[in-house]
């Protein structure tokens, strides 16, 4: 019995996907309603996940553990995932008669990630991964006027499954070299075998998989035409919940794997140097916001690799922590977008011109998004960035952390680029009034506190992500 | 009052929140109540000064060392303490802090664009100023730092006036640059303390070895000096004075650029002396460098917001120099120049601001001769410039004075060679003055009213403030030296 309170929360997002199953077999009920709903049992998940969120715990024959990382980050999901339905009001990117199919989608690939920061056996890791990418392989083809954007779906969908079909090579070829499966035990024969070429190019091709979901260099290609091209609440939805799943993925395997070796180190200090040099510089030119924000989410998955690469406590406490804060950062910004673009198209830097007028409060809560971002105190990105940073120099790696901050003085131009937009320029032609109901006022305003709170009081929070990450070891 | 009877009651906490409050505040009056925003504003502003001044009063200069001190556990695990305390070296830049917002705030009184997000800003650049100054922890030194930094962008982007956007970006990338510079040097003092605190006083104690001390010197000093415009750093200060409103750049050459130097002093010399000791030749160069580069180029200058804004450049070299002479007297001249040389910029551009306002033009040849249209706002561009030249009476002089005598003393040549640049800065204060205010009248400038009362008061103030600390210069010496004395032993 305790084992199924362990897969609670799990259970219950496999209900609320059924119950939009159902709902998508037959098509009477009106988007608004479908919304209440979605946004009621994505409600009732996010309290059912924080309630789970003190078990501990394993199942399944030991390939499922539950314990404080998973649930953190299994509240993280579950938290996006309740802000991307709240914004999904105005589902006006994808047609109406298949609104229950994106929710069900979006329920489906939130289990699918529950699962994912919960696997410790390589199967059930390719088989969440592929879950939550086949849904969103999906979702992101589920746009409106998909003739303009069908080379998204496809390109992401390729690229996919090409980097999908690496990750099962190199997963076959460990399962070759240490005849097992459970990462725990892989993890205790691996470093003996660091000689063999098999082990060594089964890791890359591993580590390759999970790197294509977090979009690192190079892993991004598909990041900045997926970005564009999906609907925008889909896109809001991969930029947070689904980082924080990829982001989860590689803080566990890093943290099973008890130290690296110093070859896995220098590969992971270059990719992160190039993620981030990379994505800032694209960014800098970009005119897209959603395009900008694809880039800019390829420089941030090169600081939480900065924090993974310390492979200490302090290290995955700060990724932890840093993705925490991108996720409220980075949903921040993508709220004031969804609004911004209430009837779905993708949102130009310039129409954001006199957004100050239109709603001072939603371009208040962009600025500190954005200003989070460029990892400006007292804002919760900044303390991300600070936290990373001292763990990566604890290890005195004191060039990357020169380079990372020079990339945060570039990352600056770009975000203020758009707060220039939004509080500076003159709009070339009228833009009708913003109308906010209160919901959103609220939601501003809680996402505005948060951003703060997490910056300048973060001691609550960074002892619950040093327990977390106790735990991973 | 003395320190006694306050020890219960949280100054420090009291000041900063003035800002915040006041910040709060403003943001939830509508915006259209302009005059009401402006009086909370000014209100808030006051508070905070009347705070700093019996701050100033109640310290006890005899004891020294510091006092007021509120200290609380804030993140355990990295060991950030909420640490504030004032010494003999922050106190009159708290006081200096809090008679630039003021008066810059009042000076501000006619503004009627966009009132409340500028109030608003302005707080917020303050809190952090205030922050820096009083924070004795690296962790939030270096956040108040970046919080008093990033409020310029907006003010000088949407205030601002000549090529302001251009402006408020070079700026806003130069300072955020430096503190790529500082964020690392506080992590590495940080991790070779031992990772577990950020107490600058407990780092103090800990002590660096000589390699460690040597980099984390150069990194803070070229961080810090960019905010202080060390030359070859300083391009983006008179790019961003000229293009500031007047507040702004009141609050920015008057206080923001003090934060760099202070940084300095405050982290780079107390924790790395034998830094200092290997760097201060490469300091007193590019100090000197400063001093006669500034002077030069301000010669050159045919816009009144340029000119004052290179001989800030010119006056920071000022302080530079007297910090890398490493002697009670230079020190002593450093600090007592970065407030007296705040004072008089926060004069200068805001009798330039008025005249601005009024002609819409800083450009000086087409002036001339407004001394005989609008005496009184030419009497306090007169008179900060003869602050900026050093008259004796005025408090530069006597701070040039101490920096001037150690470091022909410490460097000779350098020393003799700023103060040639001292003489060419005199000459070209002199030349502007000439230009602007004497000569022939000009009939484009007849129906300017003059300086009114009411607008007369800040600047008032800020004269009094002039020739009260040239008058009675002891009355901030005892104070910095309480604190630069036992600072000096330590070298």
């Amino acid at each position: 019995m305790t084992d199924f309170f362990l897969f609670l929360p799990e259970f219950y997002f496999i209900l609320a996907a059924l119950a939009f199953f159902i709902f998508s077999l037959n098509k009477t009920a009106a988007p608004w309603a479908l919304h209440r709903w979605a946004l009621l049992l994505a409600g009732v998940g996010l309290v059912i996940t924080v309630g789970a969120s003190h078990q501990e715990g394993m199942i399944f024959f030991d390939c499922y553990r539950v314990d404080l990382f998973s649930q953190v980050f299994k509240v993280l999901l579950t938290l996006g995932t309740f802000w991307i339905i709240f914004s999904s009001s105005e589902l006006k990117g994808i047609d109406p008669r298949q609104h229950a199919e994106f929710y069900f989608l979006i329920f489906v690939c939130t289990l699918a990630m529950m699962m994912l920061v919960s696997a410790v056996e390589l199967l059930t890791v390719y088989v969440s991964i592929e879950l939550s990418s086949y849904s969103l392989y999906l979702l992101v083809s589920m746009r409106r006027n998909a003739d303009e954007y069908v080379e998204t779906g496809i390109k992401y969908f390729m690229i996919g499954v090409t980097a999908s079909a690496l990750m099962l090579f190199g997963i076959s070829l460990l399962f070759g070299v240490t005849n097992t499966t459970f990462i725990p035990q892989m993890i205790q024969s691996l470093p003996l075998l660091m000689s063999q070429p098999a082990a060594v190019i089964g890791l890359l091709l591993a580590l390759s998989g999970f790197f294509f979901k977090l979009a690192l260099f190079p892993f991004h290609i598909w990041a900045p035409d997926v970005y564009q091209g999906a609907a925008n609440q889909v896109t809001a939805y991969i930029a947070t919940a689904s980082k924080m799943a990829a982001a989860a993925l590689i803080i566990r395997f890093a943290g099973l794997s008890g130290g690296a070796n110093p070859g896995l180190i220098k590969l992971l200090i270059v990719l992160s140097i190039l993620s981030m040099t990379f994505g800032n510089l694209v960014a800098l030119i970009q005119k897209d916001i959603k395009r900008l924000l694809a880039y800019s989410s390829i420089a941030h998955a090169g600081y939480i690799l900065i924090g993974i690469l310390s492979f200490s406590e302090r290290g995955f406490a700060a990724a932890i922590y840093y993705a925490m804060a991108y996720l409220v950062m980075n949903y921040a910004c993508f709220m004031v977008i969804l609004k911004i673009a209430g009837d779905g198209h993708n949102l130009q830097i310039k129409e954001l011109a006199g957004l100050h007028e239109r709603s001072p409060l939603l371009a208040l809560t962009l600025m500190l998004g954005l200003f989070g971002l460029a990892g400006i105190p007292p804002t919760a990105g900044f303390t991300g960035k600070f936290l990373v940073f001292a763990a990566a120099l604890e290890k005195g790696y004191l060039f990357l952390i020169v380079i990372g901050m020079v990339n945060a003085t570039i990352s600056l131009y770009y975000y203020l680029i758009i707060i220039k937009a939004a509080y500076l320029l003159k709009p070339v032609k009228p833009y009708p009034a913003l109308p906010t109901d209160s919901w959103t006022r609220y939601l501003s305003l809680i996402l505005i506190v948060m951003m703060i709170y997490l910056g300048i009081f973060p001691d609550r929070f960074i002892s619950l992500t040093e327990a977390a990450a106790r735990t991973l070891f | 009052m003395t320190s006694m009877d306050m020890a219960g009651f949280p100054i420090l906490t009291a000041i900063l929140m003035s800002t915040v409050l006041g910040l709060l505040v403003i943001l939830f009056i509508p915006a259209e109540r302009t005059r009401l925003i402006k009086q909370v504003s000014l209100s808030f502003a006051s508070i905070g000064l009347v705070l700093c001044v019996l701050l100033y009063l109640s310290y006890d200069f005899h004891k020294g060392g510091l006092q007021f001190v509120e200290r609380s556990l804030w993140v355990k695990s990295l060991g950030i303490y909420y640490f504030n305390a004032v010494d003999g070296i922050n106190l009159p830049m708290m006081l200096l802090t809090s008679i630039v917002l003021f008066t810059g705030i009042w000076t501000m009184w006619e503004l009627e664009y966009r009132v409340k997000e500028f109030f608003a800003l302005i707080f917020l650049l303050v809190a952090g100023v205030y922050g820096v100054f009083m924070s004795m922890d690296l962790f939030w030194i270096f956040v108040w730092y970046d919080v008093s930094l990033f409020p310029m962008y907006p003010l000088i982007a949407i205030w601002g006036g000549t090529r302001k956007e251009y402006g408020a970006m070079k700026l806003t990338l130069y300072l955020l640059a430096g503190s790529a510079l500082i964020l690392p040097a506080i992590l590495y003092l940080w991790v070779q303390g031992g990772a577990h605190t950020f107490d600058l006083f407990e780092l103090q104690r800990i002590g660096f070895s000589v390699f460690d001390q040597r980099l984390t010197f150069l990194m803070l000093y070229l961080g810090f000096g960019i905010l202080a415009a060390v030359w070859p750093f300083h391009t983006w200060s008179p790019v961003g004075h000229v293009a500031a409103p007047t507040a702004v750049s009141m609050i920015h050459a008057g206080v923001l650029m003090k934060l760099g130097a202070y940084g300095v002093l405050r982290i780079a010399m107390t924790l790395c002396p034998e830094g200092l000791a290997y760097w201060s030749n490469l300091m007193a160069l590019l100090a000197v460098i400063g001093i006669v580069y500034g002077a030069l180029v301000g010669l050159a200058q045919t816009d009144l917001k340029y000119v004052i804004g290179y001989s800030s450049v010119s006056h920071m070299g000022i302080v530079g120099l007297g910090l890398a002479t490493m002697t009670v007297s230079g020190i002593n001249g450093a600090v007592f120049q970065m407030f007296a040389h705040g004072v008089m910029t926060a004069l200068f551009f805001s009798s330039v601001g008025y005249i601005y306002d009024r002609t819409h033009t800083k450009i000086i040849p087409e002036l001339g001769g407004l001394s005989k249209t609008m005496p009184v706002a030419s009497t306090f561009f007169i008179l900060a410039a003869l602050a900026g030249i050093g008259v004796p009476l005025m408090a530069s002089f006597w701070a040039e004075l101490l920096v001037f005598v150690s470091a022909v003393k410490v460097f000779p040549v350098g020393g003799v060679l700023a103060l040639m640049g001292l003489i060419v800065s005199a000459l070209f204060m002199l030349r502007v003055v000439q230009r602007t205010f004497y000569g022939d009248k000009n009939p484009r400038w007849e129906h300017i009213p003059d300086v009114n009362g009411f607008l007369a008061v800040p600047r008032i103030i800020l004269v009094s403030i002039i020739f009260f600390f040239g008058l009675f210069p002891k009355f901030i010496l005892d104070v910095v030296q309480s604190a630069v004395i036992p600072f000096v032993g330590r070298f």
